[in-house]
């Protein structure tokens, strides 16, 4: 069983955090992903930066050109992470777009992501449908998970199509909004979590996007399996260093 | 030729056919016809095939519901539906053959109200039943086909008939040939499939077509139901945005085929635009160069360039969504000015997306703007160019997803962007087709240029030219400071296959897959990528790309002011240029667009030329 699967059947609350590889500093990537591990953070969404990431806010996509410019690059992050399964057991998955994955090759790209220990991928621009034509099979061949999202105007057939062709959780985008929007969660979210809820879904959802802190890590997993952090956590690590990790993790729950 | 096996009707057999790999199996969903398909399912066939159902004059929500029960990516229309039929079923994601049948004789003018409104036409023979009649008809009208549609031909082809299609693929009549179409003639009994005698008809008409009578077969320029040209495309978008772009996707053909909304479109064309814009022959300019130079004076339009044809249609198309807010990207700021004068045309609340950098560039379309009402929000990410502003349009619409329509400027974005402003553009070779009848006699032009940013004046005035091969297309793009400078825009050379601002095409980037900032004097041509149709033209070789230099279009520029009284916009003068770098024979006819007027670039000139 991949390790996103195991880790959901944990009778638990899930926290994940998102950051971008190679910010702050280029060699940051392995420090963070041990210390959130080491307290206690469930899941981690490794960013992969890109030039124009269409679907995040201006904290991920500054920490994304800084990363860009400390050096970092697919080649890299891989390089960095070879040894990653030695000391970190936790689910990882990597989130990126679409474009520098194909230049890398979907299937070579796959292929190093098994080999290091990577358990899924999260790819905004690559839809659902796209992905079940053309790439499912070399996913599969590769004991990958593929995440996808869902948001508030996602329709009941295609929510049911996602959740026919996803094998580990659903991302339910918390609302209509690019990544990093603080606005707490009013009872327009509070209606479509209790929506998607009561569908009985086949996987298990998490929702990301807006989560910044204890109380709407708290309102988001009444609802769900888990909730993810990333503007927040991008915003907390450009301000403090690695060691007050414990600090940030606490202050969540 | 591809092959399409129509009649299925038994699961084994089925299977056994589809391991021959026809490009079509049809199913007749037709309870009169003996070869009705009754199963539950269709068995699990390979992607290469597509399952077609074939209707006659059956309700849309009969033919959706078997489209979506048994996966169809083709449907057979074989009654008497209309066009709106076929556009309400096209906005399926599916698709569309038209059937038409042919006794002795045919009238080509039925097909043209069908012509943008289905992929392929098929024709069959007339007889007692619609289809499945068992005996060919003559060929040889199809010689008189007026139309550029590719085609499949039906009606009792079989094993007897292998020497005339040798002698049919070798005549004109076969020149938009696209596919042939068996049925009964291979079969033990209705709907029941030889597979002996089918795998023998397939091997031998391929074989035909690799030995030395093989001619250039028909291409399709055209976006494909998928929202393809080719290998490029398609819609790589956030869920975020799928909401937004299927509610455009289902609905713009249908819109645009709405008489109300055809009537508004060309009275604001005329009353407001201004159009038809003239067909300008330059004769000072062709003396020098010594060739029959036209000029499409789409600089004369309101707002001064091509970009007000698609801010016209995309507003009236807004509001028949229902949308009450716009917002818009901008590089120089004329697609900006272009969408605020709409706005205020209409009444409509404008938001204008505009990098930083180019704010302090362009001040005076700033100014524009304003004026019109709308509101100018500066891109403080990335490079703070078009390319950012683009960004920034799009997140604005991920957090507005509902009342909001995004007018995208260029051929580019996800689909059905590209398609949709090609169709409004076209307009621009619409004109050229008749105005160069009335000047020269003739509709076909032996070349066409426009320069190439996304590319929305190019896609306008290759449009009806694209399935013309006698037509030459030429597309000039910005070399910058030259190729090899590391300072350029020349997407076509520079270029790798990848995905830009939503769809998959020609774009310059890193070998990691980063989007790279490009460089032209001509802000209207310095973004990263290219329209997904002229990617497509690119790689097929059907269009010819040239790059040109800073230099050489600011000399062009000043060339046109002198000879012509005409002073281009810089974009323009990209494509002005290629006369100096490639030679036209005396009496080709060259009709160029002259996309935009100089105004917005004088301090660019006054800076050049020290004037």
């Amino acid at each position: 069983m991949n390790r996103i699967q195991t880790k959901l059947q944990e009778n638990k609350k899930l926290l994940s955090i998102y950051f971008t590889a190679g910010y702050p500093e280029i060699n940051d990537t392995v420090s963070i992903i041990e210390e959130l591990e080491k307290n206690g953070v469930d899941m981690i969404e490794i960013g992969l930066p890109f030039s124009d990431p269409l679907a995040d806010g201006p904290t991920i996509q500054d920490s994304s050109t800084k990363a860009l410019k400390n050096g970092m690059t697919t080649e890299v992050l891989f390089n960095q992470l070879k040894d990653i399964r030695k000391s970190v057991s936790i689910p990882l998955i990597i989130m990126g777009y679409f474009n520098p994955m194909l230049q890398y090759g979907v299937e070579a790209f796959c292929k190093k992501c098994s080999e290091i220990g990577i358990d899924g991928l999260i790819i905004p621009d690559l839809p659902v449908d796209v992905y079940h034509e053309a790439y499912q099979d070399i996913f599969d061949k590769y004991g990958l998970i593929n995440v996808f999202l869902i948001t508030p105007q996602t329709s009941i057939e295609r929510i049911n199509f996602i959740d026919s062709v996803s094998k580990g959780f659903i991302y339910m985008v918390s609302s209509a909004s690019v990544t990093g929007s603080n606005l707490g969660f009013g009872n327009d979210q509070e209606t479509y979590f209790e929506r998607i809820s009561s569908m009985d879904l086949k996987n298990p959802q998490i929702i990301g996007f807006g989560i910044s802190d204890n109380k709407t890590f708290i309102q988001a997993t009444n609802f769900a399996k888990g909730a993810i952090i990333g503007s927040a956590f991008i915003k907390f690590i450009s301000n403090n260093s690695i060691d007050d990790i414990p600090k940030f993790v606490t202050s969540i729950r | 030729m591809k092959l399409k096996v129509c009649g299925m009707k038994y699961q084994d057999n089925i299977i056994q056919v589809a391991a021959l790999q026809p490009d079509y199996l049809g199913f007749i969903f037709y309870e009169k016809s003996a070869r009705n398909f009754d199963s539950e399912k269709i068995p699990e066939l390979d992607k290469s095939i597509k399952k077609t159902g074939v209707f006659v004059d059956e309700s849309i929500d009969f033919v959706i519901e078997k489209i979506n029960k048994y996966n169809l990516q083709t449907i057979q229309l074989h009654g008497k539906e209309s066009p709106e039929y076929c556009i309400t079923l096209k906005s399926q994601n599916i698709e569309v053959i038209k059937v038409f049948s042919i006794v002795d004789e045919f009238n080509f003018e039925k097909l043209k109200p069908y012509d943008n409104v289905c992929d392929f036409f098929l024709f069959d023979t007339k007889g007692k039943y619609p289809g499945g009649n068992g005996y060919t008809f003559d060929w040889n009208i199809l010689s008189n086909y007026p139309l550029k549609k590719p085609f499949f031909l039906s009606g009792g082809i079989g094993l007897n008939e292998l020497e005339n299609i040798k002698e049919f693929k070798k005549s004109n009549a076969s020149n938009y040939c696209y596919a042939l179409d068996v049925n009964s003639k291979f079969e033990i009994e209705p709907g029941l499939k030889n597979i002996e005698n089918l795998k023998k008809f397939k091997n031998i008409t391929a074989l035909a077509e690799t030995t030395k009578n093989k001619k250039e077969r028909v291409m399709n320029y055209n976006v494909n139901e998928k929202g393809y040209y080719g290998d490029f495309g398609g819609a790589f978008i956030p869920e975020m945005l799928y909401p937004n772009i299927e509610e455009l996707r289902q609905n713009y053909l249908k819109i645009m085929a709405e008489p109300d909304f055809k009537k508004e479109f060309d009275k604001l064309l005329k009353d407001y635009v201004g159009r038809p814009s003239p067909l300008y022959f330059a004769k000072r300019l062709s003396e020098k160069y010594n060739t029959k130079i036209y000029l499409k004076r789409e600089d004369l339009n309101h707002t001064g360039a091509h970009k007000i044809n698609n801010t016209i249609g995309q507003i009236l198309m807004a509001q028949r969504l229902g949308k009450t807010r716009i917002i818009a990207e901008t590089g120089a700021g004329q697609h900006g000015v272009a969408t605020a004068t709409v706005c205020a045309l209409m009444g409509l609340e404008c938001i204008v997306y505009m990098g930083e950098i180019d704010i302090a560039r362009q001040a005076p379309n700033v100014a524009r703007m304003k004026m019109l009402g709308a509101t100018v929000v500066p891109a403080l990410s990335g490079s703070r160019t078009l390319k950012d502003a683009t960004n920034e349009a799009i997140r604005d619409w991920i957090n507005n997803p509902v009342d909001t329509h995004y007018i995208i400027g260029s051929a580019i974005g996800p689909h059905p962007y590209p398609d949709m402003v090609t169709r409004f553009q076209s307009v621009i070779s619409e004109e050229i087709k008749w105005q160069l009848k009335e000047q020269e006699g003739k509709e076909n032009p032996d070349y066409v240029v426009a320069c190439i940013g996304g590319g929305s004046n190019a896609a306008g005035t290759y449009y009806h030219y694209l399935h013309e091969p006698e037509v030459g297309i030429i597309a000039v793009e910005a070399a910058g400071l030259g190729i090899d400078s590391g300072e350029s825009a020349a997407t076509s050379v520079l270029g790798k296959e990848g995905i830009i601002h939503g769809c998959k095409t020609l774009l310059m980037q890193t070998t990691d897959g980063q989007i790279t900032e490009p460089y032209s004097i001509s802000a209207g041509l310095d973004y990263p990528g290219v329209g997904p149709m002229h990617a497509h033209l690119s790689k097929t070789g059907r269009a010819e790309f040239m790059s040109i230099t800073d230099s050489d279009a600011m000399e062009a520029g000043l060339e046109l002011s002198k000879l012509e009284g005409i002073i281009p916009a810089i974009e323009t003068s990209h494509a002005l240029a290629i006369f100096k770098h490639r030679t036209f024979k005396p009496d080709d006819i060259v009709v160029m667009s002259l996309s935009g007027r100089g105004d917005k670039d004088l301090q660019n000139y006054i800076d050049y030329f020290k004037i």
